[in-house]
């Protein structure tokens, strides 16, 4: 992650820079009206509209801070990373699935850090907080028992018991996402497990939370496509012909993929394909040149291999 | 408070049976008894913190690296194992009452001095319907509770130290406990209640001079407990120097502590958490 030297839209951009253009589109700048006394350091300035802006530059340096720390814990099952809210819940899951600590989503039960009666009592080298407001209740019982805190801190975020605060937006969806994502690639690279300079192949969007009906409409079309599948899959392989049958393979690994729906128009020539009910015939003989090159970067190369 | 009850609604038949029941045989000098028949549940503790399955394998082997982290101890077995020797006192046992519609409720509040006389003690306070439970609750409170005392040196730095290292005074509610420190051969220059606990502190002279409501025992044990908590709280010179820090033991045996615990491999190891 090279320091950026002056310059801009011409040369290619720093690590750092492409990062804080993801963190501008997800609005991880934007503060609240109020700021906090102990936050001020990372605002940059006041809007005309009361809202306070902050400096996305030292959110990137705390957030390279948090994932120092998040890597000298040698074992990652002694993190915590915990959302109450639900914006936070699934970047919270998804977070913990990729750097192997453990997500609590939803209610904290008060006791969980302290009272070793309880059943889900557990005692954490490290905490990390999407609010410090709604997550208070951890914050305090991390505090007696000697549990460092990161959270992602907005301008009128309580700083107590914050070990380490990422100043950020916490309330929009999209900012919680791509924090916990920047957070994750940024563990992932210090580990080791991916190169720096390389794209992270996860998406950010997986990171996003969803609402349950938008998550139930992705389903649903995807449900849809895997129908199709099934259906080509009785028809035979012998009388259709080897391109019909690959392109047909590539496809349906592509749709399921939920994110790949925000990126619309690509698939939208087969998306039509679909919809035209019955055999896709049709539709296979135009789209397999078209098809088949992006299907293959997309689809992971084994469920290729098993089809085959 | 002074909790006595009789003044309420009378009824003294119900305190003075309930005080003479208790009190029989359990008042003062229990020295650690109760140890009957219970050799086999004391044998077989497992821990359920960190700091007790290290404790119990070993790893921790004074209580100095349990202090020098601020670890908090949640387990009283830690403390029996690492502290050995310890003696334990009831100092008191008040009954305490409560009104209700039936009459009154009455409780018994032990307050439990512990320590081995050699640096370390604890103060553990428990009310309870019945006064055995509530002597064993404060005998274990009292070994959760247990801190460092310092003690120094009057003049002349021969031997051992003797005495407290400075000037230190405790409160608690009205209670001030001050403590001075004394030449060699002084003795614990005290009243009753605060030489019991300065006995078991391991503190051999000192002067004391206290002020408040010293009638209430509670309160006055309490003080002189805060005033022995002190003693380390104090920035001497000794202190002066930066601090070289080591590694917390959750850090140096984080690969102990990642393996499961034989009785949890049937749910999951420690370290999950259910919401």
């Amino acid at each position: 992650m090279a320091a950026a030297a002056g310059g801009g839209a011409v040369r290619a951009l720093s690590q750092k820079e492409q990062d804080i253009q993801m963190m501008l589109a997800a609005d991880v700048h934007l503060g609240t009206k109020n700021c906090d006394f102990q936050m001020e350091r990372y605002v940059f300035k006041r809007r005309t509209d009361g809202i306070y802006i902050i400096n996305l530059g030292k959110t990137w340096e705390k957030l390279q801070l948090a994932a120092r720390v998040i890597v000298a814990i040698e074992n990652p099952q002694d993190i915590i990373v915990q959302s109450a809210r639900p914006y936070g819940q699934r970047a919270v899951l998804k977070f913990a699935q990729y750097t192997g600590a453990h997500a609590i989503a939803g209610r904290h039960t008060p006791g969980t850090f302290t009272n070793q009666l309880q059943t889900s009592f557990s005692e954490p080298r490290l905490l990390i907080l999407t609010d410090p407001r709604t997550d208070h209740q951890p914050i305090k019982e991390s505090a007696l028992g000697n549990i460092p805190t990161i959270a992602f801190c907005d301008t009128d975020s309580p700083m107590r018991y914050v070990d380490i605060g990422i100043p950020a937006n916490n309330k929009g969806r999209n900012s919680i996402g791509c924090l916990f994502w920047l957070l994750a690639r940024m563990v992932l690279q210090m580990r080791g497990t991916i190169l720096p300079g390389h794209k992270w192949e996860v998406m950010v969007d997986l990171f996003f939370y969803r609402d349950p009906e938008e998550a139930k409409e992705q389903e649903e079309e995807a449900a849809v496509a895997p129908e199709f599948a099934a259906i080509t899959d009785y028809q035979g392989a012998d009388q259709w012909g080897g391109d019909q049958w690959t392109s047909d393979v590539a496809v349906p690994p592509v749709a399921p993929t939920g994110a790949d729906w925000g990126a619309a128009p690509a698939p939208v020539p087969t998306g039509d394909g679909w919809d035209q009910a019955g055999a896709p015939v049709p539709v296979d003989g135009t789209v397999p040149p078209v098809i088949a090159p992006t299907g293959w970067d997309q689809a992971p190369q084994p469920t290729a291999q098993g089809w085959e | 408070m002074a909790d006595r009850g009789g003044q309420r609604g009378g009824d003294r038949g119900g305190f003075g049976r309930g005080f003479g029941r208790g009190g029989r045989g359990d008042r003062g000098g229990r020295r650690g008894g109760r140890r009957g028949g219970r050799q086999q549940e004391e044998e077989k503790w497992v821990p359920v913190t960190k700091l007790g399955r290290l404790v119990k394998e070993g790893r921790i082997n004074k209580i100095e690296e349990i202090y020098l982290h601020s670890l908090p101890v949640k387990e009283h077995q830690i403390v029996e194992q690492l502290v050995p020797g310890l003696k334990d006192e009831v100092m008191k046992i008040t009954p305490v009452q409560k009104q209700t519609r039936a009459g009154q409720r009455t409780r018994f509040k032990a307050f439990v001095v512990v320590g081995d006389c050699d640096g370390h003690v604890g103060l553990g306070v428990k009310c309870a319907k019945e006064v055995a439970t509530a002597i064993r609750g404060a005998i274990i409170l009292a070994k959760l509770s247990v801190v460092p005392v310092r003690r120094g040196y009057w003049g002349n730095k021969i031997g051992q130290p003797h005495t407290v290292p400075c000037k230190v005074t405790g409160k608690c509610g009205s209670v001030t406990v001050r403590m001075v420190p004394a030449p060699r051969g002084s003795g614990i220059v005290a009243a009753r209640v605060p030489k019991k606990v300065l006995q078991f502190a391991g503190i051999d002279d000192v002067f004391t001079s206290s002020r408040g409501s010293t009638k209430t025992l509670g309160n006055f044990v309490k003080a002189t407990f805060d005033c022995l908590m002190k003693t380390y709280g104090f920035l001497t010179p000794e202190f002066w120097t930066e601090t070289k820090y080591v590694k917390t033991p959750f850090q140096e045996f984080t690969d102990l502590l990642a393996k499961p615990t034989k009785g949890l491999l049937i749910d999951a190891p420690t370290e999950t958490v259910e919401a």
